[in-house]
C-alpha cells in the first residue's frame, strides 16, 4: 500500500499545479469564449521572476510572491489590450494566433534575459522531507496543494457571492445581456485575462522550486492544464480542481504500475475521450437556450 | 532569388567579411573551430575555444610551429548543424585551415563527418562529442583515410565503463536504468541495454523521464522495489537533478551513476548536497589533488576568463588537440593529409587529460581516451573526486594526506 500512497501523493502535488494553470483557460474562456493558449509561457515568466527576485535579488519569497502576482495581472492588462480584444471586438478569431505569439516572444525574451541553462530555485520551505506516516513529501508539494485548495476556494466564493463575481457569470452567460444591464463587459474580460496570467504567475512561484527556472520549463504544463481543463469542462472551475488533482495521481500511477513512456499517450487520450462522450466536460453542464 | 540561394550568398558576404578581419599572414598555420558559443551548450564550446586559445598562445610564446605563428580562426554554430557544415565549409575553402577542433553537438558532427572525409579532407579532433559513429564512421569501415579523431567520452566505450564499473568493480548484479526521453537518453539506454546483457544481466528496472516531468516518485520506487543494487542512466544536470531530490525525499540511498552530462560544476550547483554520492564518468576531473600542470592552466584560466572551468574535459581537450597537431606538424609538415596521417603515428604524447605512454591514435582506432583511460568520479562535498582503486577496495583522495574507502553497497565514504 505504501507504493500505492506515496505515489498517489507526489502526483496529487504535481495535479495541483495543472489545476492553478488550468482555472486560467477557464477565467477567459468564461467571459470571452477566447482562451489564452500561451498560458504555459505566463507560468515560464512567473517561474523567471521567482529566480531573479528570490535568487538573483535575494527578496524574501513571500514578498516576491506577491509582487510576482500583480506584476502579471498587470503585464497581462496590457497583452490583452493588444494581443486580444482587437480581435474580439472585431469579432476575429485571431486570438487564437495572437495569445500564441505573445507567448513564444516570452519565450524569446526569457532567452536573452535568462538564458537557456535551467538554474535552481531553492525552495523558501528548506527540502527536508515531511512525514506523514510512512510517506514522505517536499514542503514545497505540501504548500502547493494547500494553496491551490485555498484558492479554489476563494474562487468558488468570489464566482457565488461577490458583484463583481456575479458580474463575471453574467458574461459568461451572456456579453451582449450583460452590457444591456450595465455591467461593463469590456472590463470584466481585461480582468479575467490578467486575473488567468496572475494564477500562471502564481503556478510558476509554486512549481519552479521543484523544476529548476528555465525558458521552456511551462511549455508542457501548460498543455497538460489544457488537456484538464478540457476534461472538467471550461465553464467548471470547481471541477477544474478535483480533475487537476486526479490527472496528476493518475499519471503517476501510470508511471508506477504501467509505464512512463505510455502515460502522456493515456492522459491525452482521455482529454479526447472526455470530449467525445461530453463536449462540455466531466463537470460542465450543457448549454441550454430558452428561445 | 530562392532562399537557399539568398542564404549562401550571404554566408559569402559574411565570409568575405571575416576574411578581411581575420589577422592573418601568408605566413601563418590556421586552425579552425566552428562549436556553440551562445546558447546553452556555449558553457562546452567556449570552454573548448579557451583551451584552444591558450594552448595556440603558449606554442606561439616559444616560437610557433617551424617558426610560423598558429592562429585559431573560430566560429558559433549556435549548437546547429546547418551551421556547422556551412562553418566547416568556409574555413577549410576560404580560410584555408589545416586542421580543425570538434564542434559542441554531435548531431554537428555526425552531419560533417562524411563532408570531411570526401571533400573537405582535413583532420578533426572532438573533444566533446560522443556519438560513436563520428570517429568509427562510413570512410573507416571501408577502409579509406578517416580524418576524424576524438579525444574525448565516445558512446560505446563510456557505456560499457559505467556498467563494467558497476558490475565489475563493485559486484552490483541488480542494475536499474532510469533514462532521459531525449536523443542523447535514448543512445545510451540502448547502449546501456546492451552492454549489460554482454555482461550476462538484464536491468532488474528499466525506467524513464521526460524533460518535463516535476517528480520521479514512481521511477524511483520501482527501482526501489525491484531490489536495484545500482542505477545507471544517461540524463543532462536539469533531469538528474530531480532524480536526485526524489530519492533523497524518499530516504533512497541507491548508488547512482550518470554519463558525463553532470561531469562539471552545474551539477552541484543545481542539485546542491543531495548530489553528495553520485558517480559520473568522465575523462577529467580538476577537482582533488592535481598536476603542477593542471593547477598552472587552472589558475590562468581562472585569471584570464574571471570564472572556474565549466567543463574541464572540454577545454583540457580543446588545448590537448592544438599541442597533438603542433608536434605532428614540426614533425610531418602542415599538409592536412600529412597532419592525418601523422596523428596515427604518435607513439607517446604527454597531454593534460592524459599521459599517453601508447600511441595516441592507430589506424583502427580513432579514439585517443579508450575505456581504460576513462575515469568514474565521485561527487563528494562539492568536488568530483576520482575513484581509484587498491588492494582494500576503491577510494577517493579528499586532498594529498586523506585517502578516503568507499563502501561497495551504497559508495558511501567509510
Amino acid at each position: 500500500m505504501y507504493f500505492f500512497f506515496q505515489i498517489a501523493l507526489s502526483g496529487i502535488a504535481t495535479g495541483a499545479i495543472y489545476g492553478l494553470i488550468a482555472v486560467g483557460y477557464s477565467l477567459t474562456f468564461m467571459t470571452t469564449k477566447a482562451l489564452n493558449f500561451a498560458l504555459g509561457m505566463w507560468v515560464m515568466l512567473g517561474g523567471m521572476l521567482t529566480f531573479s527576485l528570490s535568487v538573483q535579488y535575494g527578496v524574501p519569497a513571500l514578498v516576491a510572491l506577491p509582487m510576482i502576482v500583480a506584476g502579471l495581472f498587470l503585464l497581462g492588462l496590457v497583452a490583452e489590450r493588444f494581443s486580444v480584444a482587437p480581435f474580439l471586438r472585431a469579432g476575429s478569431d485571431v486570438w487564437v494566433m495572437s495569445t500564441l505569439a505573445v507567448g513564444l516572444l516570452m519565450i524569446d525574451f526569457a532567452e536573452i534575459i535568462w538564458g537557456r541553462s535551467p538554474t535552481p530555485v531553492p525552495s523558501f520551505l528548506g527540502n527536508t522531507p515531511v512525514r506523514l506516516g510512512p510517506l514522505s513529501i517536499l514542503p514545497q508539494q505540501l504548500f502547493i496543494i494547500a494553496i491551490a485548495c485555498v484558492v479554489f476556494f476563494a474562487l468558488d466564493l468570489f464566482y457565488r457571492r461577490t458583484l463583481t463575481g456575479k458580474a463575471f457569470r453574467a458574461v459568461a452567460h451572456s456579453g451582449e445581456v450583460s452590457a444591456l444591464m450595465g455591467i461593463n463587459t469590456r472590463r470584466v474580460q481585461a480582468a479575467s485575462y490578467a486575473a488567468a496570467a496572475a494564477f500562471a504567475g502564481l503556478a510558476g512561484f509554486m512549481v519552479v522550486p521543484l523544476t529548476l527556472a528555465e525558458p521552456q520549463m511551462g511549455t508542457v504544463l501548460g498543455l497538460k492544464a489544457f488537456a484538464i481543463a478540457i476534461i472538467a469542462g471550461l465553464a467548471a472551475p470547481r471541477g477544474i480542481l478535483f480533475c487537476g488533482l486526479i490527472y496528476g495521481g493518475l499519471e503517476a500511477l501510470i508511471s508506477g504500475y504501467l509505464y512512463t513512456g505510455i502515460r502522456d499517450i493515456l492522459g491525452f487520450s482521455l482529454m479526447i475521450l472526455a470530449l467525445a462522450i461530453k463536449p462540455e466536460g466531466l463537470f460542465g453542464r450543457p448549454v441550454e437556450e430558452r428561445a | 532569388m530562392s532562399r537557399k540561394l539568398a542564404g549562401s550568398s550571404l554566408a559569402a558576404v559574411a565570409a568575405a567579411l571575416f576574411a578581411t578581419v581575420s589577422p592573418v599572414s601568408g605566413q601563418d598555420i590556421k586552425i579552425g573551430y566552428s562549436g556553440a558559443l551562445s546558447g546553452p551548450a556555449s558553457f562546452t564550446g567556449l570552454d573548448i575555444k579557451r583551451g584552444a586559445e591558450l594552448a595556440v598562445e603558449e606554442i606561439n610564446a616559444k616560437g610557433g610551429v617551424k617558426g610560423r605563428k598558429l592562429v585559431l580562426v573560430s566560429r558559433d554554430d549556435e549548437h546547429n548543424p546547418v551551421r556547422t557544415v556551412a562553418q566547416y565549409r568556409e574555413l577549410v575553402e576560404r580560410e584555408r585551415v589545416v586542421a580543425m577542433i570538434g564542434a559542441t553537438n554531435s548531431a554537428s558532427m555526425l552531419a560533417v563527418t562524411p563532408i570531411v572525409n570526401d571533400t573537405l579532407k582535413v583532420p578533426v579532433i572532438c573533444p566533446a562529442t560522443d556519438a560513436t559513429a563520428i570517429t568509427e564512421n562510413d570512410a573507416a569501415k571501408a577502409g579509406k583515410e578517416n580524418y576524424l579523431f576524438r579525444i574525448g567520452m565516445y558512446g560505446t566505450g563510456q557505456a560499457n565503463f559505467i556498467v563494467d564499473t558497476m558490475v565489475k568493480k563493485f559486484g552490483h548484479t541488480k542494475v536499474a536504468l532510469l533514462n532521459w526521453t531525449g536523443g542523447w537518453g535514448v543512445t545510451g539506454r540502448t547502449e546501456l541495454q546492451r552492454r549489460l546483457k554482454e555482461n550476462g544481466l538484464t536491468p532488474v528496472a528499466d525506467e524513464t523521464f521526460d524533460s518535463s516531468d516535476t517528480d520521479m516518485t514512481p521511477q524511483i520506487i520501482k527501482i526501489k522495489n525491484a531490489g536495484a543494487q545500482s542505477i545507471v542512466n544517461y540524463a543532462l544536470v536539469r533531469e538528474n537533478t530531480l532524480v536526485v531530490q526524489t530519492k533523497q525525499k524518499l530516504g533512497d540511498d541507491t548508488p547512482y551513476a550518470s554519463a558525463w552530462g553532470i561531469a562539471g560544476p552545474a551539477f552541484w550547483k543545481a542539485a546542491g548536497a543531495s548530489a553528495e554520492g553520485v558517480l559520473t564518468s568522465t575523462t577529467i576531473t580538476i577537482d582533488g589533488p592535481q598536476s603542477p600542470e593542471r593547477l598552472r592552466l587552472i589558475d590562468t584560466y581562472r585569471k584570464r576568463y574571471g570564472q572556474e572551468m565549466d567543463a574541464p574535459s572540454s577545454f583540457f581537450g580543446g588545448y590537448d588537440a592544438v599541442f597533438l597537431y603542433a608536434l605532428v606538424m614540426e614533425r610531418d609538415g602542415v599538409d592536412p593529409k600529412a597532419i592525418r596521417a601523422g596523428l596515427e603515428n604518435v607513439p607517446a604524447f604527454k597531454g593534460m587529460i592524459k599521459d599517453f605512454k601508447r600511441p595516441v591514435f592507430t589506424k583502427d582506432r580513432h579514439n585517443a581516451i579508450t575505456e581504460e583511460d576513462m575515469i568514474m568520479t565521485r561527487w563528494t562535498n562539492g568536488k568530483m573526486l576520482e575513484i581509484k582503486y587498491d588492494d582494500k577496495g576503491p577510494y577517493v583522495d579528499i586532498d594529498e594526506k586523506t585517502k578516503k574507502y568507499l563502501d561497495k553497497k551504497n559508495l558511501a565514504l567509510m
